[in-house]
């Protein structure tokens, strides 16, 4: 397992250092110009901004420092905000969206798992088809009608929750759930098709054979097994939903990192799309090694295979 | 000799979208207290539906137990009349079953051990350790060499012999009085065959315990069985001592399946022959004799009336009309 373990993050360094490469060549290809303004720049101020910047360098020069920067965890100054980091921007912002998306993914998890094994085992009867309308529903509606939806009725009409803003817990509620909606959705489907799967193969017949209450099959046999799958998915879908997304951020009103992907893009903010790629990537390269970590711990084929060689 | 196992005019039916394929067509057969029966028959013939209807395994839907009895123990409780709290208790205490493929038939994510001792604990209630101790026994008991290592670990750590062995094991774990060895060879290469069928064979006389051995293979049959059922499109067409079927068999298609196999004290090295056709469409069985239609000897009335089981001698039955006294005169044979 310790092989294993030191095995994958070796991959996760040279991952990162690639992602780090890429961004940074695409980025510098991308057409526009980082300035605000600019056609209203004269040469000599633009001179001056770009050599305080670092931008009059080559491109060699400029990728190595930034490099060395980002290897003592120094991700630069915003363009577009040129008062603050691109550190602090993150420190900021990431928070509410990772509080908000770690909401929304415990309660789909619970939710979505429960569906799905529910419908798995009352295959082809109502319950069924209840959860699985409730998962399509959940796929088919995006999150800017559901969130308008809930806001409107639940905000506004009824009253029985603030409609948006970053106050207390009771402002976590409706953000988090249409957060969840999509989330549920995949898990409940994933876990319903993989839970028949193992329900249907011959181990489970084995354990039939020997006597074992139908409770202790599904406990023992079928969950280890069928949740294998779901947890592949899941990481990235994690990451996703806690770096914050634009939609639901902006629906309602979550100061999270979510629209700083955008706005950073748009105004050719590179050292914020820089930044923030890193991070994103970083996160997602963390959970999936944990996830991976967490699929050895559940699964002996993979655990062992890999910590043979 | 008691009877451990009577099955009475079993008929089990799946429901499909394209109708009612009627698997198991009036089954009976009894099997004796250590006895060894085989049941043969090709593919589709409904022997694995039998085998899997007595430990009540068989999924419903889409199956259906259409009628018939199937009399368990000494007391001949009806196995099909249990509620499936009660049929819990008998699967794997009192009746073991070995499936055919051990290379999915082990939970990939339990330990050998773990697998062999959870009916342990939940039939004889025994504590870990002496379940522990019971399953080390066990190992020894199906040939695994170095038990105490083996039983830490995973399925896919064994070879394909050596998890059917674990099989077998865990089937065995409870001493079940009946044991349901389903194709338990078919899966394996050939040296393994003979390993598995000799270890089964052991087993069988130091437990006493009784086989039911389903199997297409005639060469396991006369390994390892004491009594043969042949069955043909749902339906026990013959039955008899391993004798009474290999050399004074009286169905056609038992004659069909014996001249179908090769044979290294033949005179002629003639080619195999082969049964010609195909087995009848179960979604709708034909009225008469089902195997008529390949039959070379069939007459106009196994068209239209299907024949009943008629003793030969003894325990050995078939069901043909040949063996009809008004046939008789007609001397195919």
């Amino acid at each position: 397992m310790g092989r294993f373990i030191l095995r994958r993050f070796i991959y996760m360094v040279i991952t990162f250092w690639m992602i780090v490469t890429v961004t940074f060549v695409l980025m510098h290809n991308l057409p526009g110009d980082p300035f605000a303004n600019s056609e209203k720049l004269t040469t000599q101020q633009r001179a001056l901004l770009e050599k305080q910047y670092g931008l009059d360098q080559p491109l060699s020069v400029q990728y190595k420092n930034y490099l060395i920067n980002v290897l003592q965890g120094d991700l630069g100054v915003s363009f577009a905000y040129p008062t603050t980091k691109v550190t602090d921007v993150i420190k900021r912002s990431f928070p509410a969206s990772a509080e908000l998306g770690i909401e929304s993914i415990v309660f789909s998890v619970v939710i979505g798992l429960l569906l799905g094994i529910t419908a798995a085992l009352k295959h082809n009867k109502s319950w069924d088809y209840t959860a699985m309308f409730i998962a399509i529903v959940g796929i088919s509606i995006p999150s800017f009608v559901l969130g308008p939806i809930l806001q409107y009725f639940i905000g506004v009409k009824w009253g029985i929750l603030p409609a948006a803003l970053w106050d207390g817990p009771a402002n976590r509620v409706l953000p988090a759930l249409t957060l969840s909606f999509m989330t549920i959705a995949l898990t409940a489907r994933m876990m319903r098709t993989s839970m028949l799967d193992v329900i249907h193969s011959d181990y489970i017949k084995t354990a039939r054979s020997k006597g074992l209450s139908q409770t202790s099959v599904i406990i023992k046999h079928t969950l280890r097994n069928a949740i294998l799958p779901v947890i592949t998915v899941l990481g990235p879908i994690a990451v996703n939903v806690i770096t914050g997304t634009l939609v639901v951020e902006q629906i309602f009103a979550v100061p999270g990192l979510g629209k700083y992907f955008v706005q950073a893009v748009y105004s050719n903010d590179y050292t914020l799309i820089m930044g923030l790629t890193i991070f994103y990537s970083l996160l997602l390269m963390i959970v999936i090694f944990l996830t991976d970590i967490a699929y050895g711990f559940i699964d002996p084929r993979i655990r062992l295979a890999k910590g043979r060689k | 000799m008691q009877n451990i196992l009577e099955v009475k005019d079993l008929k089990v039916s799946f429901h499909t979208y394209a109708g009612e394929v009627q698997a198991v067509r009036g089954v009976s057969f009894d099997l004796k207290e250590g006895e060894v029966l085989a049941i043969v028959g090709e593919s589709g013939c409904g022997k694995s539906v039998t085998s899997q209807t007595i430990m009540r395994l068989i999924p419903s839907p889409p199956s259906v137990i259409k009628g018939g009895s199937i009399l368990f123990g000494e007391n001949k409780v009806d196995l099909l009349k249990l509620s499936s709290k009660e049929m819990e208790s008998i699967r794997g205490s009192e009746i073991g079953m070995v499936f055919q493929d051990p290379m999915t038939s082990l939970n990939p994510t339990m330990t050998i051990g773990k697998q062999i001792t959870e009916g342990l604990v939940k039939h004889q209630g025994l504590s870990k350790e002496k379940a522990q101790k019971q399953a080390l026994e066990l190992l020894t008991m199906v040939g695994i060499p170095r038990p105490q290592t083996r039983i830490k670990q995973y399925p896919h750590e064994f070879s394909g012999g050596m998890r059917q062995r674990v099989m077998i094991a865990i089937a065995l774990a409870c001493r079940p009085k009946l044991l349901i060895a389903d194709e338990p060879t078919t899966a394996l290469d050939v040296t393994i065959q003979a390993q598995i069928l000799d270890l089964l064979k052991d087993l069988q006389e130091q437990t006493g315990s009784s086989i039911i051995m389903i199997t297409h293979n005639l060469g396991v049959v006369a390994e390892i069985a004491q009594r043969v059922a042949v069955m043909y499109a749902g339906k026990i067409v013959e039955q008899g001592t391993v004798d009474d079927i290999f050399y004074r068999s009286q169905h056609p298609y038992t004659k069909g399946l014996l001249h179908s196999v090769l044979r290294l004290d033949d005179e002629e090295k003639g080619e195999l022959v082969p049964i010609e056709g195909m087995p009848p469409d179960l979604l709708a069985p034909p009225e008469g004799c089902a195997f008529a239609a390949r039959c070379p000897h069939a007459l106009n009335i196994c068209l239209k009336e299907d024949p009943q089981p008629q003793i030969v001698q003894g325990e050995h039955q078939a069901a043909c009309w040949l063996l009809d006294e008004r046939a008789q005169k007609t001397a195919v044979r």
